[in-house]
This record gives C-alpha cells, sequence and structure tokens, in this order.
C-alpha cells in the first residue's frame, strides 16, 4: 500500500471511483490468504463497488473515516519541512527561549545550539543553575568598562591582535571587554566559517584565556556577506542535525527536512521530494527488513560485488583446489600458488601430459562435489543479489517513467481521450503502487538470503507469498507501462479506456493487498506457518475469517475483528 | 588567505613589543636571512628552564617558523631534533594545545604567552597526549630514570653567552 501518496488525493468527485476502489483495498477478498484459485484479473466491476446498497455504503463510510484517522495519525508522525519552514521553527525557538529567559534573541540562539536545540533542556538548565550555564556557553554578563571605552570615539586603542593602533569606533569586543580591531575581527571570523566547518557556531573570543561565546549580531556585523551566508547555513544545518526529531531528506541536492515523532517499529517516511526512506537508519525504506539486516545486506553487497564480479570475470577456479585463480602472465602453464597443482589455462586439464586442447571435445565429466559446494553459496548470494538488484533498478526505472507518464503523457492521453487530466489520478497510483512494491519485492530478497536454510517450511510460505506477489505486480506493471501506450495516439476508444481502468484500477489494489500480505507476513518472522502448517489451511478457512487490518483470525460467527473491531466485509456483502 | 599582509606587520608589533619587556632569561629574535637581513618569518628563541626543576641551569633552543596565515594560524614551534620530552615529537616539534589550530589556538596569544606556555610544559609533560615513545615511557613508568634524563639534558644546553 501507499499511505503516504494517498495523503495528497483529494477526496472530491472527481476521484470517486478510484476512492471506492482504495477503501476496498482494506476488505479481505482472498478470506483463506493465499490458495484462492481466482485470478485477480477477473474481479468484475461489481466485485469492487457497493454503492447501491445502504449497508455497505454506511460500512464504506466507516472505513473512510478510520482510514483517514489512520493518514492523520500517518502525517503526526512525519513532518516535512523546508528550508523556510526550518527557518521559522528555530526563529520561533530562538524567539520563546529569548522571551522565557528574558536574553537576546543572539544569546538565546546561543543556548539552543549549547542544549541540542530543545527548549525543554535549556530552561532546565537555566533555571536550575543561570551561572553554571553562562559559564559553559559563553554568555558573559557584559561589561561595564570595556562599553565605556568603546563609547568615546576619539580614544587610540591597540587591537590585541594586529598590535596597531585604532580610533575606538574602529575597535569591537564581545560581551567580554577584550579589545580587537574590526578587519582582524572580520580575519578571525571567516578563518573559523572556513575553516571549522559548523565549528565556527561556537566560537569564542580571540583571547586565550576568554570563554566569551561570540553570537550571530557580531558575525552579522562584521563578516562578509558570502560568510554570512555560510554562517546562517550552518546554523540552520545545526538546526536540523543536532536536533533530535529531524533529520535531512537524504536523497542528493533535496533541501527538506523530515521532522518524525512517531512510534517505533515503522519508520517509513516519505519527502516531498517523493524520496522515501527509513527515518531511523537513513537508507531507503526496507520493510519488511530491519536496519540492522539491511546494513549488513549493504555492506556485504558493497564488499563483495566488486570481489564477485571481479572473480567472474577474470578467475577460474583451481581445477585442484578450486580456489579462483587470476592469470597474469601470457603462457597457459599455469601453477596453482596454494595446492601447487600444474594445469592448462584454457582446458583446465593437468598440466602433465598436456599436448594440446584446441579440439572440441564435449565436457562429460560429472561436477564433483567440492566445486559445488563452493559454487553453491556464491550461487545463492548470487540468485538473491541479481533479483534485489533487478528489482531496484526496476523501482528507479518505474519512478522515472512515471514522473515522464505524468509530465508528458497525460496531456496527450487527455486529448485522445477526451478526459480532463485530473481524472487519470488512478495511473499515478499505480505507479506509485509498482514503486512501492518493487522496493519491498526489492528487500524481500535481500530478506530471502538471510532466511535460515533449516526452515523449510518458512522459506516454502515466503516463496509462494513472494511469487505471488511478484506474479501480480508483474501483470500490473505490465499494464500501466504497455497497455496504457494504446490509448496514446488513437482517439475515440473511450469504452475500451473505461474497461482499462477499471482493470488498473483493480490490479493496482489487489497488488497492493499481496505486498500488504508479504510485508506483514515478513516483518512478524513468518509466525503463520506454524499454526497454519499444522493445522492445514483449508480447515482454517472453513470457520475462520482473518481481519484485514490486524490479521487477527476470528471465528465465522462473529461479524467484527476480536482485536480491532473491523468489519467482516466478505460477511456483510453478503 | 584573508589574513595575508597581516603576519609580518604583528611580527614587526611583537618584535617591539618583546624589546620593550620581556621575560628574564628568555631569548626571541628574527633569524638573520641568507642575504643579512632579519626574516620576521623565523625566530630563534631560548627558553630557560624554570628554577627548582629538573629543568633549571637549560637554555633550549627553540625556532618559531611563522606562516603568512599568522595570526590566523599558530606558528610551528621546534626544539632540536631528538629532543627529550614527552610532549615533543622525533622531529622536535611541540605538541602543545594552544598551539594546535584546530583547537587551542587564538590570533591573540603572543610570542611570549607561547614561549612562557611551553616553560610550562617542559616541568608540566601531558601524559594524555605523547609525541614520543622514549620520554613518554620513562615518564610514566620509570620516573627516576625519567629525571635523571632530564637532568642529563639540561646539562647538555648551558648558558651561551
Amino acid at each position: 500500500m501507499i499511505p503516504s501518496s494517498t495523503t495528497s488525493l483529494a477526496m472530491d468527485d472527481v476521484h470517486r471511483s478510484s476512492d471506492i476502489v482504495k477503501v476496498e483495498s482494506t476488505i479481505n477478498y482472498y478470506s483463506d490468504g493465499f490458495d484462492d484459485s481466482e485470478d485477480p484479473l477477473f474481479l468484475s466491476d461489481d466485485d469492487f463497488v457497493g454503492d447501491d446498497d445502504g449497508a455497505a455504503d454506511a460500512l464504506l463510510e466507516d472505513i473512510k473515516e478510520d482510514e483517514i484517522d489512520l493518514l492523520k495519525q500517518k502525517q503526526q508522525d512525519c513532518k516535512i519541512l523546508s528550508t523556510a519552514e526550518l527557518r521559522q521553527r528555530m526563529e520561533q525557538d530562538v524567539a520563546q527561549v529569548s522571551s522565557v529567559l528574558s536574553v537576546s534573541k543572539f544569546e538565546a540562539s546561543i543556548l539552543l545550539r549549547n542544549y541540542n536545540w530543545s527548549v525543554s533542556k535549556v530552561s532546565d538548565a537555566w533555571f536550575t543553575d543561570e551561572s553554571a550555564v553562562r559559564e559553559k556557553v559563553g554568555l558573559l554578563v557584559k561589561t561595564v568598562i570595556s562599553c565605556g571605552i568603546v563609547s568615546n570615539k576619539r580614544k587610540i586603542i591597540i587591537c590585541g591582535i594586529c598590535f596597531e593602533s585604532h580610533t575606538s569606533d574602529r575597535i569591537r569586543c564581545a560581551d567580554c571587554g577584550h579589545l580587537y580591531c574590526e578587519i582582524c575581527w572580520s580575519i578571525y571570523i571567516s578563518t573559523s566559517i572556513n575553516n571549522d566547518g559548523a565549528g565556527c557556531l561556537m566560537l569564542r573570543c580571540p583571547d586565550p584565556s576568554c570563554h566569551a561565546a561570540i553570537g550571530q549580531d557580531m558575525i552579522d556585523s562584521l563578516a562578509s556577506e558570502e560568510d554570512r551566508k555560510k554562517y546562517s547555513d550552518f546554523l540552520l544545518r545545526s538546526y536540523v542535525e543536532d536536533n533530535r526529531t529531524t533529520k535531512w531528506c537524504p536523497a542528493p541536492a533535496c533541501e527538506y527536512a523530515v521532522e518524525f515523532s512517531g512510534a517505533d517499529g515503522i519508520f517509513d517516511v516519505t519527502c516531498r521530494c517523493l524520496t522515501s526512506f527509513c527515518w531511523n537508519c537513513e537508507e531507503e525504506c526496507h520493510r519488511p527488513m530491519d536496519c540492522e539486516t539491511v546494513r549488513k545486506w549493504i555492506s556485504k553487497n558493497s564488499s563483495e560485488s566488486e570481489n564477485v564480479n571481479y572473480i567472474l570475470a577474470y578467475c577460474k577456479p583451481c581445477p585442484n583446489c578450486k580456489r579462483p585463480i587470476e592469470k597474469n602472465h601470457g603462457c597457459m602453464h599455469m601453477t596453482c600458488r596454494v595446492c601447487r597443482n600444474e594445469f592448462c589455462w584454457l582446458c583446465l586439464g593437468p598440466w602433465k601430459g598436456h599436448m594440446n586442447c584446441n579440439r572440441y571435445m564435449e565436457r562429460t565429466d560429472s561436477e564433483d562435489k567440492r566445486k559445488k559446494m563452493a559454487k553453491e553459496s556464491l550461487e545463492k548470494y548470487t540468485h538473491y543479489f541479481e533479483r534485489w538488484d533487478a528489482n531496484r533498478k526496476s523501482k528507479l526505472k518505474a519512478r522515472a517513467d512515471h514522473q515522464r507518464v505524468k509530465d508528458e503523457e497525460f496531456k496527450k492521453l487527455s486529448l485522445s481521450q477526451d478526459i480532463p487530466e485530473a481524472h487519470f489520478e488512478f495511473i499515478s497510483k499505480a505507479w506509485l503502487q509498482v514503486v512501492e512494491c518493487r522496493r519491498a519485492l526489492e528487500w524481500s530478497y535481500s530478506y530471502g538470503y538471510y532466511l535460515p536454510d533449516n526452515e523449510p517450511a518458512k522459506k516454502q510460505f515466503f516463496e509462494y507469498l513472494q511469487g505471488e506477489a511478484e506474479s501480480t505486480l508483474e501483470k500490473l506493471h505490465n499494464c500501466v507501462e504497455s497497455e496504457l501506450k494504446e490509448f496514446l495516439d488513437v482517439d475515440g476508444l473511450s469504452k475500451k479506456f473505461s474497461e482499462f481502468r477499471t482493470k488498473l484500477v483493480g490490479l493496482t489494489t489487489v497488488t497492493g493487498d499481496y505486498f500488504e500480505k508479504l510485508v506483514r507476513a515478513l516483518e512478524n518472522g513468518l509466525s503463520d506457518v506454524n499454526s497454519h502448517g499444522t493445522k492445514g489451511l483449508e480447515e482454517e478457512v472453513e470457520d475462520c475469517w482473518c481481519c484485514d487490518r490486524c490479521t487477527y483470525a476470528n471465528p465465522s460467527s462473529i461479524r467484527s475483528c476480536k482485536v480491532c473491531g473491523s468489519l467482516n466485509i466478505d460477511n456483510v456483502n453478503e | 588567505m584573508s589574513g595575508g599582509g597581516i603576519a609580518r606587520g604583528r611580527l614587526a608589533e611583537e618584535r617591539k613589543s618583546w624589546r620593550k619587556n620581556h621575560p628574564h632569561g628568555f631569548v626571541a629574535r628574527p633569524d638573520n636571512a641568507p642575504d643579512g637581513s632579519l626574516d620576521l618569518m623565523v625566530w630563534k628563541c631560548i627558553i630557560p628552564g624554570k628554577p627548582g626543576t629538573d629543568w633549571e641551569g637549560g637554555f633550549f633552543p627553540l625556532t618559531l617558523h611563522f606562516s603568512e596565515d599568522y595570526p590566523s594560524k599558530p606558528p610551528k614551534c621546534k626544539f632540536p631534533q631528538g629532543f627529550f620530552h614527552p610532549n615533543v615529537y622525533p622531529s622536535g616539534t611541540v605538541c602543545l594545545s594552544i598551539l594546535n589550530e584546530d583547537y587551542g589556538w587564538r590570533p591573540a596569544i603572543t610570542v611570549k604567552q607561547i614561549l612562557v606556555g611551553i616553560q610550562d610544559l617542559l616541568d608540566q609533560p601531558n601524559p594524555a597526549d605523547p609525541a614520543q615513545t622514549d620520554g613518554y615511557q620513562l615518564f610514566v613508568q620509570d620516573p627516576t630514570e625519567y629525571r635523571r634524563r632530564v637532568r642529563q639534558q639540561s646539562k647538555l644546553y648551558p648558558p651561551t653567552l
């Protein structure tokens, strides 16, 4: 499912048909879960919509409300913030601290920076021991003497850095009263901004024994415009990066940040740039895999892929010990470094007695067991990696295709079919579903790699779910990719087009269901295997219905789920 | 670097201020360039060991190398190669927080403060930041031998008059 994308859908009449189908997606057609032989493609229109039925309508209304609640909850969990919004928030926080603590905004900003931008931490610390906080962050009570010196404009003062004499109007100091000329100040500030990175935010007075903090007011009046911009960027970065609740969207060149306050478990967030990522580990979304395994898989890929590719491309296994051997000298006479076996590079036959191997001979020797073992582990990895990688690429392609279709083909389609572009939301939805499913499928292959070999039942169940999900996804992907093309340049196909719509909308829903099932099953560690495996599917199907919301198996005698209260929609339709 | 130009002016002022007043026993003056003129960017200094310590009686030669980025960046301070002290690298370079451009250096630190700071370091090594194995290991494991070596080294650098 693609809950994050649905947030952008307007719930107006234009989208009525697709909305209903979306609502239906929470309803389980396949109460037994997976052994229904009915092909999802042949669901007729009537299966989807029960418009005339009052009871069903009311029910749909309920579900709709539930789903909106769910969406709202999702939105509360994560908020996408633009640079402008971030600055605004930062200013709000600064203003709040400034007014609560009765300090200037610049001082408030210094305080917040030192306490990870947490307003509550700052005020807690401040009201516990103000002088300790002042000492820690370098906020001094302004000295009267220095101000007096600076205000007397005629006075000649020696700068503590260049040791030259300046009139006091060219001399500046922080609250500590250490006097330096404006030139030395700006060099000092510029050196820090350009060399210390974010460290410039913690800039202190140039005096070696002084801890007075240099605030943004000093920076703004003494630094060049370029440096001021850098400083304010560092400040914003600190606001996002040091803040526990916000993170930058990891997409390159994306300037949005994501604020996340959700409960543990599901960390998937989607930025306004449409990048989805896991808020916890900042990798892309990887449901149903957990962050730790993803990290393992990614590091395995980066360490192995180069090796594997290299070995496959340039190496042959020693015919004796099977270690990969690279040939780096001209002649074909190879000697294995490890086992000293001598052989011919071309035919891998023993060098002793080797005459020539130019004659083609069908291979008859059966693979010996050792070689098989060595190969198997590599093959297993290659199998899962290839599929993981193919789905990843397919996902990226689908994302690009979706963008292209939205940008270019909707217009064409709108002309040829005489339908406003707004009505093509269902096509967008299908593409988003494809992207989402490719992503889930991608990670399901990584999941498969780590599935223990000694639990064949789980493996079988996993492969079954994955196979089902994958085959519907292929149908959906094909439908939205190829069948759409037929309508692009041709006129007067509106009847066929509405058939296409029905089919695509249906496929989107069904594919979503299959993937939801797959993802949920993998997330709970395929724990269904034990109960289902022992009891037998059919028996259970007879007197139970699985709640689509929470998967709890309810006795068929009750109509709403014992756990989450959802109604059994199959039952209602009857 | 934006600090360009300031270095020589500041060093000239440092020189003036030093000649006006400097701590007893210390020497600090710009080196002679090959053509006989003064090279403000390299200073030859002498640091006296503190009275009452094992360093007493030693007059330790130290060279300060200033860069064009001075005073934005600290000078490099070097004792003779192989100088025995836990916080002096085998090359002779002094490892001291105020001389670290990423950490303790501030442009307002004067030559005088640097030299006094290094004099303090001689008798108060910082075992958290060792720069040579020899000096560090003896300092930590064999204080008697360490003190013997220090006294021996102090004798190696008698006053030059």
